[in-house]
């Protein structure tokens, strides 16, 4: 497994680099957001954890992704059993099961269970010889990822299993999904949602009724919106000033380092701000599906390009939840939120994507 | 060696993917753009109000000093606790917390938060002692929503001396807080709510300042934005004498009445008591309900200010219009003499003179000081109701004074009109004869009987008795008496002290002018029917003025149920008098200038 100098020449520095510098960009907020409260050292932490997540991008780099596809089964199964154990053993925390407590740390599984996720499905879209696949050709793989989801959503936590969506739908997209299907695709998915609007629980349902109308419940379910707006919307062109905005450092913006963090960044340092960070953001996505279109095989484009869906999808929600723009989820931003699992799976995905790019002319 | 794969579907559909990324971040950036630079200032504002809370700083009302610069109401630091939070949850759980912390009722803590306004601070507990504020200091990080002010307290040290003529203050009402006089108050305010606290209330109450402090999501303070500091109240200098206040609360202890002195000139109030009174200091933290029960539903009234809301006959007093006004219609002359015999057969009645055995044959002079109401009988019957009522108008019966106090009541003169409008019945020639000497339909209020005096003693000015010495438009206005009436009735109040019916209230160095009085409150049958039951007995009367030939002081006294004024009035204003003059005995034990003052 040593890496040789070609491999090392092919390393997408731009995608390295812009993923650190959201990374750390979300270290200086999350240090902005709880700097003055119970836990002000949480920003260390999160740095340790980037530097953590850095050498668990350098080894994902280092193993080849073929290699981890030939196992694609195996990590499929362990994924699974993992979800299982969360659901049976995992202790409650904020009322849902989602994490394994590993010696002092806590591990979210389902974070990882996404990159799994992108290599099992990319592996059997790959092995697929169809030139065109049709609705029947998801029944399996959906069912697969299905299961997956299933589980996440059992802890619960549909915003993380929502997210598995994307890989698999990129993934068939790329493999050749017909257009039409494509067009059914999307219209399953709005019948979906509406015929499972009667088995959303209360809470749910109240956070969709005040999304649409905040004003509702400005106290309750209404509450984290307006005041993420209202941070947003405050911290105009050029922001409040770092550790200055008064909706985080009052405490009136709700999970301020964790799923707001993007709201701390939008007040504090304005528009500018904000254009810089979707900037990389884009320019992370945009490396990703470059290093998909130089993949030397399907595999690997698959691999890369359900990565960025997901990946894609979940930064698109979580700003659009910040902006008001969608319902309010549970959701992190990917490279700047605060937890150790979702940095981690964060800079491995990186390592992923550059597992493939590193590999392009290699055998 | 593996062949390799054809990727061009692949790289076409990228394209579309990474054309899409580009799509949903552009319509981010569009979002945001929205927000923070088109709709950034309204944001902004959102935000300022979220962080920002504010406290209003009382202003201190301006105290009430006498004519002399001593102070008759002054504040007294106090604590309120308030409360900040509009959230029903939090004020749901504060509302048990706050009772155990401040020994209070959950109900009354209840009753308070639930007027609660939005982004207004509410008072849940006024004047809490300094163990409630050690009880939630140490409670503070549980409680952020509740914090502690220090306000200035209203404090009447005089208690309840001259407590009608000052006033009180309470909270606002809900009335008041609609109207627009009292506009941008909140509630739980203190505002006047009787006397010149009430009358003068926008002048005393200064303007509040305000801190704008930064608050967190908790409600707990974390700084200080700005401060405006309150303007404090002007104080007010009124025209009572606390020396000579101190003499009318001293001279009617144990006694129900009322006493009002006027500087005759001015119409300045000299001094003013209503007893029984009560203590405002009850008041200015909310009334206990009890206590107010009590106080509203005493039969002594104790809430009424009876110099300017009592209406009482005037009784014999009212002779001095009744003189005044023969002797400017040109129908007497001082010198004219009626024959008393007692009594008067007129209008097919018997109408009773004072003394059963008659007076004889007396002028103005005697009349007035003996108090003959035959003589009266006879001037009223040539005055008639018109011109007796013209005069006893013109000289302030039948209309409020225009005191510069609240809730002042006009008292009533019947007129033949008034009777025919009312009743719809002629007025009859008998009326007038008892009318004449202050019995029947007319009634008035001491402060017009003062007033009456003041006339008299200031050479015929009707002057507007007030208590704040500035107040505007309360010059006197000239009635027009020729002198020489002015002095045939002012001879007959001095006789009145000097050799009549009002001897009690003589002095050997000052020369009082008065004229007594006696209200009838029952008729006079059940009067001889029980002629000892005190709570029929007559109210006593005293008006008088004083020195007589550059009077200082008029003064109205009224004694309920004192049965005559000479023996229960004239006394009152005796004692009055003599603190005015300085003639009053030193207390006993303490060493003192000789007693001047002689009685026989």
């Amino acid at each position: 497994m040593a890496i040789d100098r070609r491999l090392v020449y092919n390393v997408d520095w731009v995608l390295v680099g812009s993923s650190l510098a959201l990374a750390l960009t979300g270290v200086a907020m999350i240090y902005s957001a709880t700097h003055g409260g119970r836990t002000p050292n949480l920003y260390l932490k999160q740095l340790a954890l980037v530097g953590a997540g850095s050498l668990a991008l350098v080894a994902t780099a280092a193993i080849d992704y073929r290699r981890l596809a030939d196992r694609a089964m195996l990590l499929y199964g362990a994924s699974v059993v993992a979800l299982l154990y969360v659901l049976r053993f995992a202790p409650v925390i904020a009322g849902t099961r989602r994490w394994i407590l590993l010696g002092g740390f806590q591990l979210q599984p389902s974070e990882l269970v996404k990159l799994a996720t992108a290599v099992f499905v990319a592996k059997v879209f790959s092995d697929s010889r169809q030139e065109v696949l049709g609705l029947r050709d998801l029944i399996v793989p959906g069912a697969a990822v299905g299961l997956l989801a299933l589980l996440i959503a059992r802890e619960p936590d549909l915003g993380t299993a929502v997210c598995l969506m994307p890989i698999l739908l990129a993934v068939a997209f790329l493999a050749g999904l017909r257009m039409r299907a494509v067009a059914a695709v999307g219209t399953a998915l709005v019948l979906v949602a509406a015929l499972a609007w009667p088995l959303l629980k209360d809470y749910q349902k109240t956070r969709i009724y005040t999304f649409l109308d905040p004003s509702l419940d400005p106290r309750g379910a209404g509450y984290q919106k307006i005041q993420s707006q209202i941070a947003v919307g405050s911290g105009g062109l050029v922001g409040r000033g770092f550790a200055e905005g008064s909706q985080a450092q009052l405490g009136y913006l709700p999970a301020r380092h964790t799923d707001f963090v993007f709201s701390v960044l939008a007040e504090e340092k304005g528009f500018l701000g904000v254009v810089v960070a979707l900037g990389l953001y884009l320019l992370v996505l945009w490396r990703m599906l470059e290093t998909a279109r130089l993949a030397r095989d399907r595999l690997g484009a698959f691999i890369v390009a359900g990565h960025a869906a997901g990946v894609g999808f979940q930064v698109v929600y979580n700003v659009a939840m910040v902006a008001g723009l969608v319902p309010v989820k549970g959701l992190p931003l990917p490279l700047m939120s605060y937890g150790g699992s979702s940095v981690l799976s964060s800079l491995m995905g990186i390592g992923l994507v550059l597992s493939v790019r590193m590999r392009r002319f290699a055998n | 060696m593996r062949i390799y794969e054809d990727l061009r579907v692949v790289q076409a559909r990228l394209a579309i993917l990474q054309a899409t990324a580009v799509v949903l971040v552009a319509a981010l950036v569009v979002q945001f753009w929205n927000l923070q630079v088109v709709r950034g200032r309204h944001f902004r504002e959102l935000a300022e109000n979220n962080r920002s809370r504010l406290v209003t700083l009382a202003a201190p009302r301006g105290a009430l000093l006498d004519r002399n610069g001593r102070v008759l109401v002054q504040n007294r630091p106090s604590f309120n606790v308030v409360v900040n939070s509009d959230s029903p949850e939090s004020l749901d759980r504060l509302a048990g917390r706050l009772a155990s912390a401040l020994g209070v009722g959950e109900a009354s803590i209840r009753e308070r938060l639930a007027r609660k306004q939005p982004y207004r601070p509410v008072v849940v507990k006024t004047d809490a002692t300094l163990a409630d504020v050690a009880a939630l200091e140490a409670r503070r990080l549980e409680l952020p929503e509740v914090s502690v002010e220090v306000v200035p307290l209203r404090s009447y040290p005089l208690a309840s001396a001259a407590a009608h003529a000052l006033g009180r203050v309470g909270e606002i009402s809900e009335r008041q807080l609609q109207s627009p006089e009292y506009q941008a108050l909140a509630a739980g305010s203190l505002v006047g709510q009787a006397g010149v606290e009430y009358r003068y209330n926008k002048e005393l109450m200064g303007r509040d300042g305000f801190r704008r402090v930064i608050v967190n999501s908790r409600g707990l303070e974390m700084g200080e934005a700005e401060r405006q500091a309150p303007e404090d109240g002007p104080s007010l200098t009124l025209s009572i004498d606390a020396k000579l206040q101190g003499a009318i609360e001293r001279a009617f202890a144990g006694r129900a009445g009322c006493a009002v002195a006027l500087d005759p000139a001015t119409g300045e109030i000299l001094g003013m008591a209503s007893t029984p009174a009560y203590d405002p200091n009850e008041f200015t933290t909310g009334i206990d309900p009890e206590l107010w029960a009590s106080l509203a539903t005493d039969p002594r009234t104790p809430l009424i200010n009876r110099v300017i809301q009592g209406a009482y006959s005037p009784g014999s007093t009212f002779k001095v219009i009744a003189a005044t006004a023969a002797l400017e219609e040109g129908l007497i002359r001082p010198e004219t003499t009626f024959y008393c015999p007692g009594y008067l057969n007129v209008y097919n009645t018997t109408f009773h003179c004072s003394a059963k055995a008659g007076h004889g044959t007396l002028d103005l002079r005697r009349a007035i000081a003996n108090s003959c109401n035959v003589y009266f009988y006879q001037v009223g019957i040539r005055l008639e109701i018109s011109r007796l009522a013209k005069w006893a108008k013109r000289m302030g019966l039948g209309a409020p004074t225009g005191v510069d106090l609240p809730h002042e009541i006009g008292g009533l003169m019947p007129s033949a009109e008034w009777k025919l409008r009312l009743f719809k019945t002629p007025w009859y020639g008998g009326e007038t004869v008892s009318v004449a000497i202050g019995q029947g339909q007319v009634s008035a209020t001491p402060l017009q009987m003062a007033r009456v005096a003041a006339v008299i003693a200031n050479g015929g000015l009707l002057v507007r008795p007030h208590l704040v010495r500035s107040a505007a438009g309360m010059e006197p206005v000239n009635l027009g008496i020729q002198p020489s009436t002015i002095e045939a009735v002012k001879a007959g109040m001095r006789a009145v002290v000097a050799e009549g019916t009002g001897w009690r209230a003589r002095f050997q160095t000052i020369e009082v002018a008065g004229k007594t009085g006696s209200a009838q409150v029952v008729a006079k049958a059940r009067l001889e029917k029980s002629p000892n039951a005190p709570e029929i007995q007559p109210h006593g009367w005293f008006l008088c003025f004083a020195p007589a030939d550059r009077p200082t002081i008029a003064m109205a006294v009224l004694v309920e149920h004192g049965r005559s004024g000479g023996e229960s009035a004239a006394p009152v204003a005796h004692e009055i008098l003599a603190e005015w003059f300085g003639l009053a005995k030193p207390p006993p034990g303490a060493p003192g200038l000789p007693d001047l003052e002689a009685e026989d």
